[in-house]
Parts: C-alpha cells; structure tokens; sequence
C-alpha cells in the first residue's frame, strides 16, 4: 500500500477542501469477498475430498447443507461429518494421533 | 312295427328324402323326421347296413353332383359360367348344412364299433367324424366337379378381378364365391386351406403381380416418379382394399399381407433408387406430402435407411453450409448462431413430425445430424490443451465452440440491458431458454458448456444484471433435468443460497455498524457479498490494486463483523471483481459511472491532480495495478464505444491497447458529456463496464487446462469404478461404458482414455490380462 501513502501524505492538509471539488467522487460500491476454511491441509484426512468442497457423503446425498469443517487442539481439521464418524471408533486425531479434543467448529 | 326295417326296405324312400334335400326341394317335416328313424332303425337293427347307407349315399350325392355340373358347363361365357357355378355351390353348400343331419347317429354308431377295440383313438374319432357325411358332400364336390373346372373357374375369377382393375364393374360375388368354395373345401384336415392356398391364392397373388409389372414402368416413364409416387400409394391402397375383399382373411391364411408384400415389391422395391435419389430435393423443398408418400411406401418394405441416410446427411449440409455463409458474422455473434441452429432444429423437427410421424428412425437420424452440426470444427474452434495432464506443453486440441456461443447466448437472454433482451417478453426468453437446453443435449462436451455458463451467471449475480433472480434459479433446476452433472448443479444451487445469506449479512452489518459510529458517511451505500469458495468460479491470480480511500477504510469494518459471525474462516477480498458507481464532475455536468475496480482505481488517481496530465508510468504507480491489466482497464476507459466522447484523452494515438506505452499521456476530458437526441445532457448514467473481467488471460489458460485435468480424473474414476464392478473386461466394452458414464459432461477422446488406462495400469489400479493384450483385470 505505498501508493496510498503517498496519497495520504499529498493530499492530508488539504483533503477536505478538495473533496467538493474532486473529479470523481464515490456513489455507491459492492465488495466481493472469497471465503474458504482456514486450513493448514486443504483435504480432508478421512474421506479425501478437498476440505472446501462437502464430504463425501454429503456429496453423495446431495446434501444442499453446508458440510462444516472442525479444527482440533491439534489444529488438524477435517468435515465435522466425517470426523463425528471417525471418534466413534477412535478419540484419536487421524493424522497426529493426539487425543482428539475439539478447538472450534467452523460456521 | 311288424319285423325290422332292413336297408333294402326303407332305402327307396330314404334316397327320395335325400335327393329332395339335395335339390333343395320342400321337404315336409314328417319325412325330415322319417329319415332320422329310418336311419336309426336300420343301423340298430343291422349294422352291417351302415356301409350300404354310405355308399348308396355317396352315390347320390356323386349324381346330384355330376348333374350340377353338367348345369354348370353348359355356359361357355365367363361370368356366367361363375355365376352358375357360384349359385350350384351355394345351393350345395347350404344342404352341406342340412344333410349330415339325419346321419349324425351312425356316424357316431360306425364310431363306436371301432373304438371299442382301440380305447385310446376313441375321442380323436369321434371329432373326426362327426363331420363325416359332410366331409364325403365336400369332397365329392371336389373330386367330380372342382377338379375338372377350378381352373376355369379361377381364370375366369382373375379375369373378371382384371377387369375390375381396368375400371369394368361386376358383381363382386362372383370372386366372392369362388374364393369362399375353395376355402370351403378343406379336404385335408391338416391343412384346412390348402386347396385355397395353393390354388386360388396363388393365382391372385401371381395376376395381380404380373399385372402391375407391366403398369408401373410404363406409368413412371409417362409420368415421371413424382406422380408415381402417388400412383403407387394409391394402387398399394386400392390393392389392400381388394385384396379384404377377395381373399380369404382368416389369420392362418395371412393372405392380405402376402400379397402387399408382393405388390410392394412390384411398386417400391423395383424403384427404390430411383425413389430414393428423388429425397434430397423433395427435403429441400419441404415437400411434406410427398415425402410422407416416400416413407409410407418404403415402409412397407421394411428398410427405410435410404430415406433416413437422406435426412441426415440433408440436415448436416444444411446446418455446416448455413455456417460456413455466416462464417464472419456468426463467431462474434451467439445469438445469430444460436438462432440458426434452433431454426434448423425447429424446421426439421416440422419435417420429421408432419412427413414421417415422429418416427423413431427419423428421430434418431435428426439427433445424430444435429450432433455432427453442433460438435463440428471445421467453421471455428476452441483449442484445448491437448493433455490432461498440467503444465504439458502447449499443443492444443480442437473443440467445437458450440458450448460457448450457447452459454453466451443464455447470458445476452438473461442480462439487464442487452439489446436482445429487450426484444422479448419473459414468456419467451423462457421458452428461448428451453431451445438452448434442447441443443445443449447433443453437446459433446459439456463441461465447456458448464464452464462458461457458470462464469456468466457469476457476472451477472455479482454485477446484479440478472434480468430475474427466480428464473435464473429455474434454469439451473432445468439444467439439472437435462442431466447436466449433480455436483455442477449444487454448486450453482449454492451460489444462490451464498446472494441470500449475503443479502441477510448486509441488513445485520448495517443494524450493528450505523453509520454515524464511523466518520465514514458512505457507509450506507456499501455493500457486500463474501462468497463461498467452494462454490464460485475461482478467481485466478489476486491484483493488488490502490483502492479509493472510502473503501480502503470500510474494509476492516466488515472484516471485523464477519469475522464474529463466522469462524474458522479465511476471507479474501476479490478486487478485481468489486464494482460499484462514481460521480464524475465535468464543465457541462454531473454523470454517474458504473465501474469496475480497476477502473475506479485509474479515475481516483486524477482526484489528487485533477488536472495533471499523467504518464502510463505514474498511473501504474499510483493504481499498483500490473501492465497489461493496466493497458487494458485504459482502453476501456479512453476509448469506450458506445461513447462519442470519450471520458479520458490521451496522446500518442495509438491502434491497440497494447501499444500504449511508459510516454503515453493521459489527461481527463473536461467538456465530456453525453448528448441524447441533439441535446446536451447534464446527467446521465453510464455502465463502464463491459464485461466484467473475472480472470486474467493466464486464469484461461489456466481454467482450459484445469478442464482438460479435470476430464482426466474423471476418466480415471470412472474406469475404476467400471473396472470394480466387472473384475474383467475388454477394451471396446469399457470404452463403450466410459463413454457412457461420462457423456453428460464430456465425451472422452480415445486418446485419453488410452492415456488414462496407462497411469492406472502404471499405478497398479488394473492390469492387462495375461491371455489377452485388449483384456483388463482390475487390481484391488
């Protein structure tokens, strides 16, 4: 951001006299944003789909719900379906094998 | 009674019963009722008279017999002869009726003395001879009299049958009855109309051929094979009519088909080249009728491929020729091409449907032509990475542009704006909508389809130009109908649920960040829409861009409210595709200009030096934004053409927006405005951007290849998961299946799926079997 900067730095004494006489002034503005889950893998460990993508089941149910993503203390995460699965059988995470205790569940 | 009746006695007076029944002459019930005791008497009192009876009685039926004859050949003329044989026969055939009657008990009884011995014949006799007597009236006939003269009967039926073709009338009953003595005459319990078949059947069948064969070439050489078409409709259905009434119609005898069959022969299969070479033409000139003609007649021999090779190979040169003529005008332009296209298809569709009844064939002959159409490359093509794998090298391979001009042409259907839309009413941009789904089925490659689909529809949501949100939502429900693939149509389902959650976060950011906590007094006219990535097309490579300072400063804001309502999230912000209104301030006026980002970012370098004149250099420096994104967001802005004056100046001149270089000078056009009818307007509203830009030229590329990797491992799966379900199988028949699975979104080259079986036979997914080098054996 050093053009900005140096924007600022030019125009700061004087920015609110030039504003009424500025060529282009703002009217209206959309932002678009990209959201994705903020993973250090980006496959799930027990079904293998890309974490941003649903989990296979999901996937294969057609599920229209979102398939969320959970993280462990050991910040590996994985599809919350899938996971809820896996603790059945194993308190342990998949890929670390620390005992699987959830940090938080994506929303 | 004094003392048993023998034969000897009661004879006299049975024989004159029986002539008068045979003479049909009045017979008074008393001795009707005499005969039956006189024959019962006898029999029971002698049965040994039993075969007296019969012969005495075949011997006056063999008189009456021979009487009738010589009745009947007194006539030398034709038709009377037929006539005096038919009313002999019917008179006989009636007492046929009558005359068994008395005799029913001793056939019976004869029946019975032979059965005693043999138990097991008994009920397959008794059926066999209940007939007996009438059996002895038919076959006399047919011996003494048949014989001798059926031809002469059947020659002088086939002669009055002729006649009745050149046009004389006669008493049809005449043929009638012929035809009904020979199949009367079942002389052989077998097969019951074997004197019929043989004899009179034949006859019809060979005249009526033999007939025609002289007609036919000499109707075509006067006539010409136009009206010969409807000469031989015409005959073919005059034959049939015939053919009911004169020939016997019971099932076993099949003689109506039989003989269209011949005739068939006779009017179609003898022409059918020449019938054949008259289709293309009759197709070009829609000649419904006569085509309708064409196909009922070659129908009726069974093999209708000349007809439906015509069709295709018609419809395919129509639709390349009507190509190659618009070859300059229709690559730029979807809707001409579309239109086209869905004329053709709708033409052809009339055809098949009012010439051949939506034949099956015809149906198919259709599809297969429109598929050649739509996939062919010969007039324009997108050139595809040539391997699935990525970073191959740069060889390329081409694909009919066919599924980009249809998603082009849904976007021009669905934009605000367009001028095409504008011509419609919503009523029919859904049904225009619909066509576009009717040829997308013969699309090979779908997935080209679905890629530019999505890139459009995300313009639109995010641009919020979609003409309606609902019917956009209703296309997708329809896409999904016409198979497009689950996993596309969720993800484009999503995208739509994404604009609502969104719709929702921006009331609730507005309820918690109010304006007048913050110093910024835009806040009300920000908006936002975070998306899901998953979701979304991706957005290819980020440009760093200098934002205005009014949206630099609102950004955390949001960041800091979404970051509450949702966690585990990572948001990027998408420049590239922001977009949103300025004002700009002129001498003359105050204009209001949709913008893209990038665009905003050029404009807002002018507000620090309104009226310098920059260098491309500086404003790379102050927009931050790459070269050639730069040059490009320039062009739009200093040579815009739907504008007479232009809002930026700039000099040197230049032809392209990529010879705009480091010395080029730009400045702002003051004395802009925008003129409307001759007058100069004060206001005015203009959309700067043209087609929002969604990724970087090297983000096409990149998407071709992500396409041509993407085909790649749905091959791979797909043969896995045929390969799992079979254990074994042969090259064709997996290839076969393949092309199966994955039609709905490509069609997979052969060198691909060779390419494919390669890597999974390399990473021990299958292996070739050992016996047979085409044969392959899945590994688990």
């Amino acid at each position: 951001m050093s053009t900005q900067s140096t924007n600022n730095n030019t125009n700061n004494p004087t920015s609110d006299v030039v504003t009424s006489s500025v060529p282009f002034t703002l009217k209206r503005w959309n932002l678009v944003g990209i959201w994705s889950w903020d993973v250090a893998h980006d496959v799930c460990a027990i079904c293998r789909t890309a974490l941003s993508e649903s989990c296979l089941r999901c996937q294969a149910a057609s599920n229209l719900q979102e398939c969320i993503i959970v993280w462990g203390t050991c910040n590996h995460s994985f599809h919350n379906c899938c996971m809820s699965q896996w603790v059945k059988q194993r308190a342990q995470c998949p890929l670390c094998q620390t005992d699987w205790v959830i940090n938080r569940i994506g929303q | 009674m004094n003392h048993p009746a023998t034969f000897q006695d009661r004879w006299p007076q049975m024989k004159r019963v029986v002539l008068k029944i045979l003479r049909q002459e009045p017979t008074s019930q008393v001795e009707w009722q005499n005969l039956f005791t006189d024959v019962y008497s006898v029999s029971t009192w002698y049965p040994a008279s039993i075969t007296e009876i019969f012969t005495e009685l075949t011997n006056e039926i063999t008189r009456h017999i021979k009487q009738a004859q010589e009745r009947v050949l007194r006539h030398d003329e034709d038709s009377a002869l037929l006539k005096a044989y038919i009313h002999e026969w019917s008179k006989f055939y009636e007492q046929c009726e009558y005359l068994p009657k008395p005799f029913v008990r001793i056939e019976t009884n004869s029946n019975g003395n032979t059965s005693s011995s043999n138990p097991a014949h008994n009920s397959e006799k008794t059926t066999r001879s209940t007939d007996q007597v009438r059996q002895l009236m038919l076959e006399s006939w047919n011996n003494n009299i048949f014989k001798d003269i059926k031809h002469r009967l059947q020659n002088s039926a086939m002669k009055l049958v002729q006649a009745e073709r050149n046009g004389e009338s006669f008493d049809s009953q005449l043929v009638i009855g012929v035809r009904d003595s020979y199949v009367s005459l079942k002389t052989d319990d077998k097969d019951k109309y074997k004197v019929y078949i043989e004899n009179f059947e034949r006859a019809y069948l060979n005249e009526t051929t033999r007939f025609y064969k002289q007609k036919t070439g000499q109707y075509l050489t006067e006539h010409g094979i136009l009206s010969y078409l409807h000469y031989a409709d015409q005959k073919l259905k005059e034959e049939e009519k015939r053919a009911r009434r004169y020939l016997e119609s019971v099932p076993e005898c099949n003689s109506v088909p039989l003989l269209i069959r011949r005739c068939v022969d006779v009017f179609v299969t003898e022409f059918r080249e020449q019938i054949t070479n008259e289709c293309p033409n009759l197709i070009e000139n829609n000649d419904i009728e006569r085509l309708r003609l064409i196909f009922v007649l070659l129908d009726h021999t069974g093999d209708i491929t000349s007809l439906t090779q015509a069709l295709e190979l018609f419809i395919v040169k129509q639709g390349l020729d009507n190509m190659l003529k618009n070859k300059d005008t229709i690559r730029q332009d979807p809707e001409s091409y579309v239109q086209q296209l869905l004329d053709l298809y709708r033409q052809f569709s009339n055809l098949v449907r009012d010439a051949f009844l939506n034949d099956p064939r015809f149906l198919t002959s259709r599809d297969k032509a429109f598929q050649k159409i739509i996939n062919d490359i010969s007039v324009f093509q997108l050139d595809m990475p040539a391997r699935a794998t990525r970073g191959a090298t740069r060889t390329t391979l081409a694909e009919s542009r066919c599924p980009e001009l249809l998603a082009q042409y849904c976007d021009i259907l669905l934009r605000k704006g367009t001028s095409t839309h504008k011509k419609y009413s919503s009523e029919e941009i859904e049904v225009k909508i619909k066509d576009v789904l009717l040829l997308l089925k013969y699309v090979q490659n779908k997935d080209v389809f679905m890629r530019f689909y999505k890139g459009s529809l995300t313009r639109r949501l995010i641009l919020d130009t979609s003409i309606d949100n609902e019917l956009e939502e209703s296309i997708v429900i329809q896409l999904r109908d016409v198979g497009m693939p689950a996993e596309f149509i969720l993800k484009l389902q999503q995208m739509f649920k994404d604009l609502k959650l969104n719709r929702d976060m921006n009331e609730e950011f507005r309820t918690v960040c109010p304006s007048s906590r913050n110093n910024n007094t835009m806040m009300d006219s920000f908006s936002f829409k975070i998306l899901s990535a998953a979701a979304w097309p991706h957005p290819g490579d980020k440009i760093d861009v200098s934002l205005p300072a009014q949206i630099e400063d609102v950004l955390p804001e949001i960041e800091e409210f979404y970051k509450k309502k949702h966690s585990g999230r990572k948001l990027t912000w998408y420049h590239t595709v922001s977009n949103g209104q300025l004002t700009f301030a002129s001498k003359t006026g105050k204009y209001d200009l949709d913008v893209s980002t990038l665009q905003a970012s050029i404009l807002f370098a002018w507000n620090h030096r309104p009226i310098n004149k920059l260098t491309f250099s500086e404003l790379k420096l102050a927009t931050n934004i790459p070269e050639n994104e730069l040059k490009k967001t320039l062009w739009s802005l200093i040579s815009f053409a739907k504008l007479k004056q232009q809002l930026i100046c700039y000099e040197p001149h230049v032809q392209t927006h990529q010879d705009l270089n480091d010395i080029s000078l730009f400045w702002i056009n003051y004395d802009f405005t925008i003129i409307r009818a001759g007058k100069i307007q004060t206001r005015g509203h203009i959309n700067m951007i043209q087609r929002l830009q969604l990724n970087t030229e090297k983000g096409r590329e990149e998407e071709n290849e992500e396409i041509m990797f993407l085909r790649g491992e749905r091959t791979k799966e797909a043969i896995v998961q045929i390969m799992k379900t079979r254990q074994r199988m042969n090259n064709a028949q997996l290839q076969t299946e393949l092309i199966e699975i994955l039609k709905n979104m490509f069609v997979p080259s052969k060198k691909l799926i060779k390419e494919m079986i390669e890597w999974l036979i390399d990473h021990r997914y299958m292996a070739r079997s050992e016996t047979n080098i085409s044969e392959y054996v899945y590994v688990a």
